[in-house]
């Protein structure tokens, strides 16, 4: 626990010290505290995931907070190695990524020292369990990265995207405060461990907290309807912090369901059933509204929605596989929620950082305009290739592993003996698979219309050569993570089973996780024999070379095709899009051709947020109006505004002495 | 043994025989004498000899695509039961590894087309992806259905249909192999939904895609193609063959069943045109329509009566 407690103190060391160095200093400081940091934090968490025991440390912090427990156990320590190894890569790629405003002399103190305090705030969130701690270091976690997302302030939509993330944060953390006032009235005490004995065997108090709970979390994880700071705040902030956010940052709202569902115990039917809902809403919502996007950065957010979707998607089924005495179930459930969150980082960053370097090079994130990118920057195409493989779920890449997981949990659930269930895991099962085609089309649109073909417009045109190995090398590593990942999962799945094993707490628990240790590690011999495969093909193939001529692309006879004639990222969405017309918003900008001579005409086609369109704008509409009744006691003289002040506190006080008893 | 070596000789080469078949149907049809059945095979020998034509717009990703969605397909079809239920690998949940491998092999070609950088190539990238997003959840609620049913989790639970669902098993079997024959003829671009032997690029699917491959790279595609146009028709074949033959009966049950739907493909063909495009997704919802079917006979089976 020492190790703990130091790490966090060089975490914050760097952040004070990045302040105070020279510009180009920065960065470097930052990436080698984080560095240290990373490795201090593997030792203690790595020690709590295979030996079981559990760390812990109580500080006395002062008369309000009272006693503070530090504790790692299995699920802080799995989020723990997940936050500090994809923070520390996010810090060395900011080295690269930052260096062109650092050349424009932009000032990057304040930058530097808020990422080290998310990175340090987040380690907190998950590791402390102290509600009011718990909220304060939360705070400190939506705060540093507002400052983060804000950082090219001087733009408009960057700072509306701002304000927005920063409304909806707060907005989270009233659904959290009332859980834990509730749980405190109840048990009287902030701690965490209090808070599990009064919740058990109590469903009325289950549902309620955890309800508030998941809006609260949800809304930072992002699930649907809450996700809707996601898709501003991710293209709006610095890639390295996209990446952060979307990779790590957003995950602290799923350790903060996971660990109100470890107060739960056993969950009733109704949260699970409400959980499998709203994930398989947002896996699908997400995935849907990815694949109308043309900003690169706006896309991968909203496949953010849908990753948390198949995270909530595989916590639901474990949830249930509780809640129906399943333990088996329950157990692929979990497993296959938590490794995805450790798969979704990697992959997530890692198509964030290419897609980084390739709004670096062409400045700009709309795909449109892309396109050819393969050619001078062979790297970054690479990485975003397998990255893209890796998200859509499809073997040998680490995506598939997790989903296959909570496949094989649903499927083993659906012999059970009430028909809900058995209705609802079908229409689940069905879901995903939709959801994974659905990535499928949105990926190859990303990736094709990104890196291959020819250039769109003169900003594709004219990017020469590749990224640095500043950047490249925390792609590679990334890539390399998710292969890995891939075609080993047996290791991985180790660690993930441990913290299961705190939810799934039943006889025999130890023979379920050997089986699925034993099932992944078949799984992973035949990853391999499909590599084999391949490589003789390959090799096959390599041997019956034959002589090539080069030509152009075939044009049906046209042998003078242009970039223009290409098909664009709106085209090759547009028949899936068309398809399903009613769940989108379609707002169309026409400038038709006029008079005689016409001499510019264009046609936009713009998607909307339907729930944004629908449900956020019309609240927001209905507020302002019944604001505005208030404007008559505006005056401008602040005696009066004193003098309603007090009022209102005498008011608050009657009411108080008269109600509260 | 011997079945395991039948099975691979059947899977490398009856995809060509099949498809010598289906053009002798349409030949029969027409009242032509139509080619060799084994003529399939000769042209695929000639592309291996070719050599090739590549675009200057093209990127490794081209040149490697053929060669890694075939062999998807090769690793798909290893889940794949084929004659006496039997398939190299029998894992719990194969089906999912099954749809998600050819899945891999699907993104490389689909990345391969817009790689080229020419529209109609683009154009068939676009309808091929938008129609798998409405043909999995059907195959997986049909599939999921059948799971359950029989409560067994591998492609053997095909052919415990019938001893654990009753008289309900002949009907599920009927809608599971219309079901399947619906996704044979879109994940092989057969008429109704796409026109192999059509000349107009702006209505082909699969073939538009592959416009730019020549030689060795075109063999291999269309091999592919064949092989996985045999994998569905061989999980038909599982469905209607009972379980009790054994040996060379079943040998012969399922080349017959292979032959009779190659039959049966080639007189679509010949019976009708393809769909306009805007219809295609009519037609692609028949399979949701019967998978549901099947769902709601399975849930009758288990929770009804």
């Amino acid at each position: 626990m020492k190790i703990y407690f130091l790490s966090l103190g060089i975490l914050l060391l760097g952040a004070l010290l990045s302040t105070v160095v020279k510009e180009h200093w920065k960065f470097k400081v930052c990436s080698v505290f984080s560095f240290v940091s990373a490795l201090m934090m593997l030792v203690p968490s790595l020690m709590v995931l295979f030996s079981g025991n559990v760390l812990s440390k109580t500080v006395y912090m002062s008369p309000l907070l009272g006693d503070v427990n530090f504790v790692i156990d299995p699920l802080s320590a799995f989020f723990v190695i997940v936050i500090s190894i994809m923070s520390f890569l996010g810090t060395v790629y900011a080295n690269g990524y930052m260096k062109p405003y650092l050349d424009k002399g932009m000032n990057i103190s304040s930058h530097c020292f808020f990422l080290m305090m998310l990175i340090a705030s987040m380690l907190m969130v998950v590791t402390v369990q102290n509600a009011l701690f718990f909220l304060i270091v939360w705070e400190i976690m939506s705060l540093s990265s507002f400052f983060l997302v804000i950082f090219e302030g001087e733009k408009k939509e960057v700072i509306s995207a701002g304000i927005k993330y920063l409304v909806y944060m707060h907005l989270s953390v009233i659904f959290i405060i009332a859980a834990f006032v509730l749980l405190n009235i109840q048990s009287n005490s902030l701690d965490f461990g209090v808070f599990a004995s009064v919740m058990q065997n109590n469903p009325m108090l289950i549902n309620i907290v955890f309800t508030l709970a998941f809006i609260g979390f949800g809304i930072k994880a992002g699930f649907v309807p809450f996700h809707n700071w996601l898709p501003d705040a991710h293209p709006a902030a610095p890639t390295h912090v996209s990446g952060i956010m979307s990779g790590v940052m957003i995950k602290t709202g799923i350790y903060g369901i996971l660990r109100v569902l470890m107060f739960v115990g056993i969950p009733t039917r109704f949260i699970s059933y409400m959980v499998l809902i709203i994930a398989v809403v947002s896996a699908l919502y997400g995935v849907l509204y990815a694949i109308t996007q043309h900003d690169i950065k706006r896309l991968l957010a909203y496949h953010s929605i849908e990753n948390i979707g198949i995270i909530g998607i595989g916590i639901a089924v474990g949830m249930l596989g509780l809640s129906y005495g399943n333990p088996v179930v329950a157990a692929l459930g979990f497993a296959g929620g938590i490794l995805h969150v450790l798969n979704h980082s990697i992959f997530k960053e890692l198509l964030f950082f290419a897609a980084g370097a390739a709004y670096l090079k062409s400045h700009t994130r709309n795909i449109e305009e892309l396109g050819g990118l393969i050619k001078p920057m062979p790297y970054t195409a690479l990485m975003f290739i397998v990255g893209s493989v890796a998200i859509c779920g499809l073997p040998p890449f680490n995506g598939f592993i997790s989903e296959f997981l909570i496949y094989s949990g649903m499927i083993q659930g659906v012999p059970s003996s009430e028909i809900n269930l058995f209705l609802t895991l079908i229409f689940a099962i069905a879901g995903l698979a939709m959801v994974g085609t659905m990535a499928i089309l949105c990926f190859t649109k990303a990736s094709g219309i990104m890196f291959l073909g020819n250039p769109r417009s003169e900003h594709a045109a004219e990017v020469k050569g590749d990224v640095g190995k500043v950047m490249l090398i925390p792609m590679g590593i990334l890539a390399f993570l998710t292969f890995f990942i891939g075609v080993f999962p047996q290791y991985f799945i180790i660690g993930v089973l441990r913290p299961v094993s705190e939810f799934v707490t039943v006889q025999g628990d130890f023979m379920i996780f050997n089986s699925i240790i034993e099932f992944t590690s078949i799984i992973s011999w035949y990853f391999l024999m499909f590599l084999i495969i391949t490589l003789i093909l390959f090799a096959v193939r390599a041997v019956m070379n034959r002589k090539f001529e080069r030509h152009t692309t075939w044009g049906c006879g046209y042998d003078r095709p242009n970039n223009h004639m290409q098909y664009t990222a709106s085209s090759y969405a547009n028949l899936f899009i068309s398809t399903l017309k009613p769940l989108f918003k379609r707002v169309s900008h026409i400038k038709k051709p006029k008079e005689l001579f016409p001499k510019e005409a264009y046609y936009e086609l713009e998607i909307q947020d339907i729930e944004e369109a629908y449900i956020v704008k019309p609240l927001i509409n209905w507020d302002e109006k019944f604001l505005t009744k208030f404007e008559r006691i505006q005056s401008g003289n602040i005696q009066q505004y004193i003098l309603i002040g007090l009022v209102f506190l005498i008011l608050a006080i009657i009411g108080m002495i008269y109600f509260g008893g | 043994m011997i079945t395991l070596i039948i099975n691979i000789l059947i899977l490398l080469f009856a995809p060509f025989l099949m498809i010598g078949v289906i053009k002798k149907t349409k030949a029969f049809w027409a009242g032509r004498k139509g080619v060799s059945i084994f003529q399939p095979m000769w042209d695929f020998v000639r592309l291996m000899k070719k050599d090739a034509v590549i675009s200057d717009t093209t990127s490794w990703v081209f040149r490697f695509a053929p060669v890694i969605t075939f062999a998807s397909i090769i690793f798909a079809a290893l889940f794949v039961p084929l004659v006496s239920g039997r398939s190299v690998i029998n894992i719990p949940f194969a089906f999912v590894i099954f749809s998600y491998v050819l899945g891999f092999g699907k993104f490389f070609s689909l990345i391969a087309a817009l790689d080229t950088g020419s529209s109609f190539e683009g154009m068939g990238a676009s309808r091929e992806a938008c129609f798998s997003t409405i043909v999995e959840p059907a195959f997986f609620i049909a599939l999921a259905s059948i799971c359950a049913v029989t409560q067994n989790y591998t492609f053997e639970s095909f052919r415990m249909i019938l001893k654990s669902a009753g008289a309900y098993g002949y009907l599920i079997i009927a809608l599971a192999a219309v079901t399947l024959f619906i996704m044979l003829l879109i994940e092989g671009c057969r008429v109704p939904v796409d026109d192999p032997t059509t000349h107009l690029e702006l209505t082909m699917i699969h073939e538009v895609m592959i416009l730019d491959n020549s030689g060795v790279d075109l063999g291999l595609i269309t091999w592919g193609a064949a092989i996985k146009m045999l994998l569905f028709e061989a999980l038909i074949a599982n469905l209607i063959i009972p379980a009790s033959l054994h040996g060379w009966a079943a040998l012969a049950a399922f080349l017959a069943v292979i032959f009779v739907l190659a039959v049966i493909i080639g007189t679509v063909e010949s019976s009708m045109a393809r769909f306009r495009m805007t219809h295609v997704f009519e037609f692609i919802f028949i399979m949701s329509i019967t998978a549901l079917i099947i769902l709601a006979l399975v849930t009758y089976r288990i929770y009804g009566g």
